[in-house]
Parts: C-alpha cells; sequence; structure tokens
C-alpha cells in the first residue's frame, strides 16, 4: 500500500477530494449535499492520508488535541447558534437574519454556517472511529498530550 | 415574562447538551470540569424548579421548536407530570455528582473522570427530552441517545465484567429501541403523522378498521419499552449492568434510567391510543401480569444474591414490578400512583445505592454476610440506609408506603381484590431479604464484636448529598397529598 505509485496519486488527488468535500459543505443548502455529505468526503480523505503516509505522520500533521479541541468549539457554536435561533423565534424576533436571493451562496439565512460546523464535526469524527480502530484507543495516539 | 419561562425546558436540555457535554473536553484541570458540571445542574435543578412553580400556578403548556406547530414542527408538552419527573431526574443528578465530586476516583481511573461528567450530561439531557416530547420519533431519537449515555457510564470502570455488563445491555436495549422503531413504522403508515396529538386523531378516525396493526404496533411498543425499563421477563441486563457499574452510575442507572422510558410508556398508551383502544385490547391485563410476577419474582431472586450491589438491582426489577402494575390496573389512581411510585422510587434506590457504595468503598468488602456489624462502624450510613430500605419495604409515612396503600386502593377500584395477595406478598419478601442486612448491621453480640464505633465511617460533608436525598424522600412521603393532586391534575387520561 505504500509504493511510491499509491502516494504520488495520493498527492494529486488528496487535494482535489478536499476541494471537493469542502464544495460540497459549503453549497450544501443550493445543490444536492450538505454537512454530513461534505464532512464525510473530507473524513475520507484525511483516513487516506493516514493510511498512505503511515500513522507517525498524520499523527504529527492532525494533532489529537487539537481536533477534539475543534471538534468541541464547533458543537459549541452549532448549538448555541441553533439554539439562539429557537430562543429568539419564541421570544418573538423574528426575520434579523436576511435570508437573501434563493439560489445564491449568500442565502437561505444560517443554513450554510451550520453546515460548515457539521461538516468540521463529521470530517473529524470520521477521521477518529478510524484511527480507533486502528490504534484501539484514541490516548495512545501520539500527541495527545 | 412567562415567555421566558416557558424556554426553561429548552434551555436546560440545551445547557447540558452544550456546556455539559461539549464543553468539558476544552477544560483541562479535572476539579472546573467537575464544579463546571455542578454548576450547569445545579442551574437545571432551578430552572425546573421554577417551571415546577409556573406550571402549579398557570397551568400546562407547549414549547413548539422553530417556528412550526405540531404536525409539521417537534413540540415539548409540560405539564405537571413533566415536570414533576423532570425536578426528580435533575435533583437526584445534582445529588450524585455532588456525591461522586468526593468518590468517583476510588471507582474509575483520573482521566475518565472528564468522560464520565460528559456522559451524565448527555444523559440527563436525554432523559428530559423523552419526559418532555410530545413527538413520537424524536421520543425515539433521545430514547437512543440515552441508551448510548448509559452503556458509557457503566463502561467507564473499564473492568473486564463492566465491558462484557455493557454490551449485553447494548444488545437488548437496541432491540428494544428497534421494536420502539418498528412500532413507529406500523403507526406511522396507519396515521401518516409522527406527533402524538395527531396520531391520536388519526387512529380514532380509522380504528376499527386497522384493529390488528394497532395491536402489533402496541405490543412492539410495550415490549420494546418494556426491555428498557427491565419489565419483569426482560429484566436480565439489568443486575449485571447494575452491579458492575460504579456506585453513582448505579444509583443514576436504577434511579432514573430505567423510569423514563416509563415515561415515554405512558405516553403512548394515552396520548397516542387513547384510553378507549388501551383499555378494550389485553394490553393493560399483560402489563398486570408482567408487573406482578416481576414484584414476586424480583424480590425472589433478590433474597438469593449475595452480593448487596446485586441484591439492590434485583430489587429495583421487582420495584418496576409496582409501576408497571399501576399502569397495568387501568384505572386513574393505578397511573397516578405509577408515576408516583416512579418519584419515590427514583429517590429511594439512589440513596440507596450511594449508601450501599459507601459501604463498599469504605470496607472493601462486596458480599452481604461481610457486612455484619456496619451499624457501628457506619452509623449514619446504614442509617439512611434502613430509611430507604424501610421505604421500599412499606413503613407508613415514607413513599413506598403510600404508593402500595394507593395500589390497593386502585385495585381494589378495578375489583381485582385477589392481587392484594400480590402487593402484601411482595412487600413481606422486600422485608425478608432487608432487614437481615439492618439487623446484623446494627445487631448482635457477635457482629459487633471488635468493631470501633464510626471507625469507617465518611465525614459527614462526603454523605450531605445523600442525606438530602433521604430527606426529599421523606417528604415526598410526608407530603403525598398535595403530591398526588399535583399528578392527577396533569395525568393524562
Amino acid at each position: 500500500m505504500k509504493t511510491s505509485i499509491v502516494k504520488n496519486v495520493v498527492k494529486v488527488i488528496l487535494p482535489l477530494i478536499q476541494i471537493f468535500g469542502a464544495y460540497v459543505i459549503i453549497f450544501g443548502h443550493v445543490s444536492p449535499g450538505g454537512g454530513f455529505a461534505g464532512g464525510s468526503i473530507v473524513g475520507s480523505s484525511l483516513i487516506l492520508y493516514r493510511l498512505i503516509y503511515g500513522s507517525e505522520r498524520a499523527d504529527r500533521k492532525f494533532i489529537y488535541f487539537y481536533l477534539l479541541k475543534l471538534v468541541s468549539i464547533s458543537l459549541v457554536v452549532y448549538g448555541t447558534l441553533k439554539g439562539l435561533i429557537f430562543i429568539l423565534e419564541h421570544l418573538g424576533f423574528n426575520g434579523f437574519i436576511p435570508i437573501g436571493v434563493p439560489g445564491n451562496l449568500l442565502s437561505g439565512g444560517l443554513i450554510m454556517p451550520l453546515n460548515v460546523l457539521i461538516g468540521i464535526v463529521v470530517s473529524i469524527t470520521f477521521y477518529f472511529i478510524a484511527t480507533l480502530f486502528e490504534e484501539g484507543e484514541l490516548e495512545n495516539v501520539n500527541g495527545a498530550e | 415574562m412567562s415567555r421566558i419561562i416557558e424556554l426553561f425546558p429548552f434551555i436546560t436540555i440545551l445547557l447540558l447538551l452544550i456546556f455539559g457535554a461539549f464543553l468539558t473536553p476544552l477544560i483541562k484541570k479535572k476539579s472546573s470540569i467537575v464544579r463546571t458540571n455542578i454548576a450547569i445542574n445545579i442551574i437545571t435543578m432551578m430552572m425546573n424548579l421554577v417551571t415546577l412553580v409556573y406550571v402549579n400556578n398557570y397551568g400546562t403548556f407547549i414549547f413548539k421548536f422553530g417556528h412550526y406547530g405540531s404536525p409539521f414542527g417537534i413540540i415539548f408538552h409540560i405539564g405537571p407530570v413533566e415536570v414533576a419527573i423532570a425536578m426528580m431526574f435533575s435533583f437526584v443528578i445534582t445529588m450524585v455528582s455532588w456525591y461522586s465530586f468526593y468518590s468517583i476516583e476510588k471507582e474509575i481511573e483520573e482521566k475518565r473522570v472528564g468522560f464520565y461528567y460528559i456522559l451524565n450530561s448527555l444523559l440527563l439531557a436525554s432523559l428530559l427530552g423523552i419526559v418532555y416530547t410530545y413527538d413520537v420519533f424524536n421520543g425515539y431519537v433521545f430514547l437512543e441517545l440515552s441508551t448510548l449515555a448509559a452503556c458509557g457510564i457503566i463502561i467507564v470502570k473499564d473492568k473486564k465484567e463492566n465491558i462484557k455488563a455493557a454490551i449485553k445491555y447494548l444488545m437488548l436495549s437496541t432491540l428494544g429501541s428497534g421494536l420502539v422503531l418498528m412500532g413507529i413504522a406500523f403507526i406511522y403508515s396507519i396515521s401518516g403523522h409522527l406527533s402524538m396529538e395527531y396520531i391520536h386523531e388519526a387512529i380514532v378516525a380509522s380504528s376499527l378498521a386497522k384493529e390488528n396493526l394497532l395491536l402489533i404496533s402496541i405490543v412492539l411498543f410495550s415490549i420494546g419499552l418494556g426491555i428498557k425499563s427491565a419489565m419483569f421477563p426482560m429484566h436480565v441486563w439489568l443486575p449485571d449492568a447494575h452491579t458492575t457499574a460504579p456506585s453513582p452510575s448505579s444509583a443514576i442507572l436504577s434511579g432514573l434510567v430505567i423510569k423514563a422510558p416509563v415515561i415515554f410508556l405512558i405516553k403512548i398508551y394515552y396520548v397516542v391510543y387513547g384510553f378507549e383502544f388501551v383499555n378494550s385490547s389485553r394490553i393493560l391485563q399483560l402489563m398486570l401480569i408482567f408487573g406482578g410476577t416481576g414484584m414476586i419474582m424480583g424480590s425472589l431472586f433478590a433474597r438469593r444474591q449475595k452480593y448487596l450491589k446485586r441484591l439492590i438491582a434485583y430489587s429495583s426489577v421487582a420495584q418496576m414490578g409496582y409501576i408497571f402494575f399501576g399502569i397495568g390496573l387501568g384505572n386513574e389512581l393505578g397511573l397516578i400512583m405509577a408515576i408516583y411510585h416512579i418519584l419515590a422510587h427514583g429517590l429511594t434506590k439512589s440513596s440507596l445505592f450511594l449508601s450501599a457504595g459507601s459501604f463498599i468503598e469504605q470496607t472493601g468488602f462486596k458480599k452481604i454476610e461481610d457486612f455484619k456489624g456496619i451499624g457501628k462502624e457506619m452509623p449514619v450510613t446504614l442509617g439512611i440506609f434502613t430509611l430507604s430500605a424501610l421505604s421500599l419495604i412499606g413503613i407508613p409515612v415514607l413513599p413506598g408506603f403510600i404508593s402500595k396503600w394507593n395500589l390497593a386502593l386502585a385495585s381494589i377500584d378495578s375489583g381485582m381484590i385477589y392481587l392484594l395477595i400480590v402487593i402484601l406478598l411482595s412487600s413481606l419478601l422486600n422485608a425478608v431479604y432487608y432487614f437481615p442486612i439492618i439487623i446484623n448491621g446494627y445487631f448482635g453480640e457477635d457482629n459487633l464484636d471488635g468493631k470501633v464505633f464510626k471507625s469507617k465511617s465518611k465525614p459527614i460533608k462526603e454523605l450531605i448529598p445523600v442525606i438530602l436525598l433521604t430527606l426529599a424522600m421523606i417528604a415526598i412521603g410526608f407530603m403525598s397529598g398535595p403530591v398526588i393532586e399535583f399528578i392527577r391534575s396533569g395525568i393524562y387520561m
């Protein structure tokens, strides 16, 4: 699996996979896709990196502690934004986020930022699950303090 | 102002999910993790208290998620039953996390303490969700979440028997939620709705034509939720899981986790299907039989146990039998007493597990025969244990007596006087297995020989949460009249 052919091919396609994943996430509200679909694409690219270049290099690049922090912050921001919308709606403050022209990138209220947050969480969780199967336990991963 | 108070049930769940669960990985110091979580639990409890007072004064209200009402959106139905249960849940969890602040590190590894508190918050959030929700599928999602979190707080101890017990629990629980999902699929195909009230309307409109489908779905719900809440023949996962878990987790599992599915089942029966259908189908007789056998067989099993925590776990099976018995009686008083017993048993069993946990922690023993003379070494803790055990046996004023008395009245009401024998027999059996522990703990020349007074007792500040739990239990017994009236005002029948 670690022949130079695979490594070189992956070097080329990895950025493409990630750009496609980002596209699916960001355009989730105007086209098919969304946070989960795009996040799983980005996550698969991270897993691919780990499989091809070995766990040591991947651990140096994706440090467990920072990824965990990123997931937690994304979840907290997601919950706060979504909860705030529900709360404000209940209190009668409606429509203060501009909806925009349907079909544009900047439209649909908060859906796009929420999709981005979901994408972050899903991609990192996919990567964690793959790591979990390889290492047995996440705390054993290098760089976890 | 009232609009803000109506937000509180939603805010508590959000707070627990966001700040209780997902903020915890960002905190580095262990002690601040614990403090944050206890603070969040206390805020939750206060908010629930305010909601309770509000519901008591102004009656039931409905919280709409987002912009849409019931058939399209998800709603929370916050009535007297819901707030009472939610108040009990948050109170017990607050006390248990206070207790585990001092003692959890003795049972689980230090690096897992953070996980334990994350899972605790997730668990409380999902349980509150199950209690509040008025949407079948939303309830299913919360049910799954609660299962995973409950498995987590068993497995957090990371011993061989924990993993075994948790896998057993996970398997059976997944089977249970699979059956619930099947039931939801059946009623969705009949009615085309997931909101409880709208399903009920559709069922009433077409009940005669689809009677068999409805019957299948109600059996699926009963068995599925019965597995999750340890109804007698499906209780096999409970003793292992509740015995091997760390004591604070056992208190939560036994006090709260098996209670929330019962509330969901009651809602399914009386909100989704309606009293007429449930009464005309034979499902309530099934509940009565399962509950009655559970009351007796659970106690018989408990009597045979050699380990203290296992005995208490089997006693939970028997007490769940009372709850299903109350539901199965099929009259209003029975249902009220089922809900009252949920409150009573949640408080009682958690203080029982916590005091048993402190015996085990201080002495290192696990078998019942080693606890002879414990009353001289740990008088206060055994006192708490005694009060809780007396409540389960059914000594007057304590809540166990109130629910037994009223269940007896309810079974006379329903015309089945022979059921009194079951209640009486179960009470006697409770006495048979709890009294030896208490008597051998406090009395007997041989037992007390060589024991030093208060030599092993915990500092009083570590016992305050357990004492508060016991006081709440006694209070709920003393004020049973108002509590029962409060539950009656929001009963689903």
